[in-house]
């Protein structure tokens, strides 16, 4: 099983790195364990997190692709999607049935033909577009519909602290 | 700063509720994964008797009467999977020592690999469970020891990748068929969110329309004999094209598959 899982994570390691999308950068963290990678995810243009580069983590089970990876940010992030510790949360993550937050029936799920790189470009979306309905971080969803320029400012907090500024 | 702090107390709550419920459900899964092999050895259909009791006479019944024309069976494990493992078990059963079956079998494979890329499915997501079922399905050619195959069928690894790519095949083909099965669909707008919701993602429970679509797209008719609380005299068959004379055979339970041999 594991064998397989690791055949499926070098192909698409190998894929990432010959056609990586944009503002994405993904691979294992060490080469001794590939079930352990490391994203950069750079905030996408025209929303408050533009210019941010936050690092996440994506761990993988041992009958990946079969289940899907969990994912976790490393770097601070205030939003609707995301778990205070860095969890996120998006449908394509959990497959049909599995609903930790209610997702419309109509979201993308997982199954073994999606990849790491759909998982990414999908966290990307949720960067750009936030789901304030059912979140993660009822905080941040609060504030995403009621105070805008509030949230965007911490957005605007987190892309410095991601830089190091 | 304090009403933040409770939020996220509760939210720490909420998430303990959720593990909770994730262990529960491992443990029941658990459970069924040690009382159950994916598929189990042969054993006599009438043996289900005792899974009924004694005041039950409908299933008993029929079980009793069905037991004359199909006296033995194979039981799957129930993991939402046991439509295409019992299929997939039944049909590479009736392939071993047929080099030239399993040939024309691959013919299909490759076309449905072909089909899947036109499609846009990326061939790092298809081909390890293309090359899994082919791998396993040559191991067939010359033999006809039946140990073998249930060690196929038991290995997760095998066994599941087997069942990932059958699904594979049941979505291209609805895909490349949405004319005629779209109106099958009730609460999903395209085939294309049909299929990603349930027929690829694993452990999706099989209804009709992935039963007709997989003996379409493979052309292997099967027979599905209906055991219900419905008040008949005996389990009602239902043939897979209507007018096809099977030689696969599976017996569905409410929420349920398992194999069963015709005498």
């Amino acid at each position: 099983m594991a064998g397989s899982a690791l055949r499926r994570l070098m192909a698409e390691f190998k894929q990432l790195t010959q056609n990586p999308p944009e503002g994405i950068v993904a691979g294992p963290i060490s080469e001794d364990n590939f079930f352990e990678w490391e994203s950069l995810i750079t905030g996408p243009e025209g929303t408050p997190f533009e210019d941010g580069v936050f690092v996440a983590n994506l761990s993988f089970p041992n009958d990946y692709p079969l289940s899907p990876p969990s994912m976790k940010f490393v770097s601070e992030i205030f939003h609707p999607n995301i778990y205070p510790d860095g969890r996120v949360c998006i449908s394509i993550l959990h497959p049909p049935g599995d609903d930790p937050t209610g997702y419309e029936s109509s979201s993308e799920r997982w199954s073994p033909v999606q990849s790491i790189e759909k998982i990414l470009i999908s966290v990307v979306s949720m960067l750009a577009e936030p789901n304030d309905e059912s979140p993660a971080n009822v905080d941040a969803a609060k504030m995403y519909r009621e105070d805008r320029s509030k949230f965007n400012d911490i957005a605007r907090k987190s892309v410095r602290k991601s830089l190091g500024l | 700063m304090t009403s933040e702090t409770n939020q996220e107390f509760n939210f720490y709550e909420d998430e303990l509720i959720d593990e909770k419920i994730a262990a529960q459900q491992t443990a029941i899964e658990k459970e069924i994964a040690n009382e159950q092999k994916l598929v189990g050895d042969l054993i006599e259909l009438n043996t289900l008797l005792n899974e009924y009791l004694a005041e039950d006479t409908v299933y008993r019944s029929k079980i009793t009467e069905l037991s004359e024309r199909f006296r033995y069976m194979r039981k799957t494990r129930g993991d939402g999977n046991c439509f295409f493992r019992a299929f997939a078990f039944r049909y590479f059963e009736t392939l071993m020592g047929k080099p030239d079956e399993i040939n024309k079998l691959k013919d299909l494979v490759n076309k449905f690999t072909s089909d899947l890329s036109q499609l846009g499915y990326n061939s790092f997501t298809v081909d390890d469970f293309k090359d899994v079922f082919i791998e396993e399905l040559e191991k067939l050619n010359n033999t006809s020891d039946i140990r073998l195959l249930e060690e196929i069928f038991n290995n997760s690894g095998s066994s599941d990748y087997i069942v990932v790519f059958l699904r594979l095949i049941v979505s291209c083909y609805l895909q490349n068929n949405s004319d005629f099965y779209l109106a099958f669909l009730e609460t999903y707008q395209s085939m294309k969110d049909f299929c990603s919701h349930e027929v690829e993602p694993m452990y999706r429970e099989s209804d009709h329309i992935h039963i007709i679509a997989l003996t379409n797209a493979l052309e292997i008719p099967v027979g599905i004999i209906y055991l219900d609380r419905a008040d008949q005299e005996k389990a009602t068959p239902h043939n897979f094209p209507d007018d096809s004379n099977p030689n696969i055979f599976i017996l569905y339970r409410p929420g349920h598959y398992d194999i069963i041999y015709r005498n």
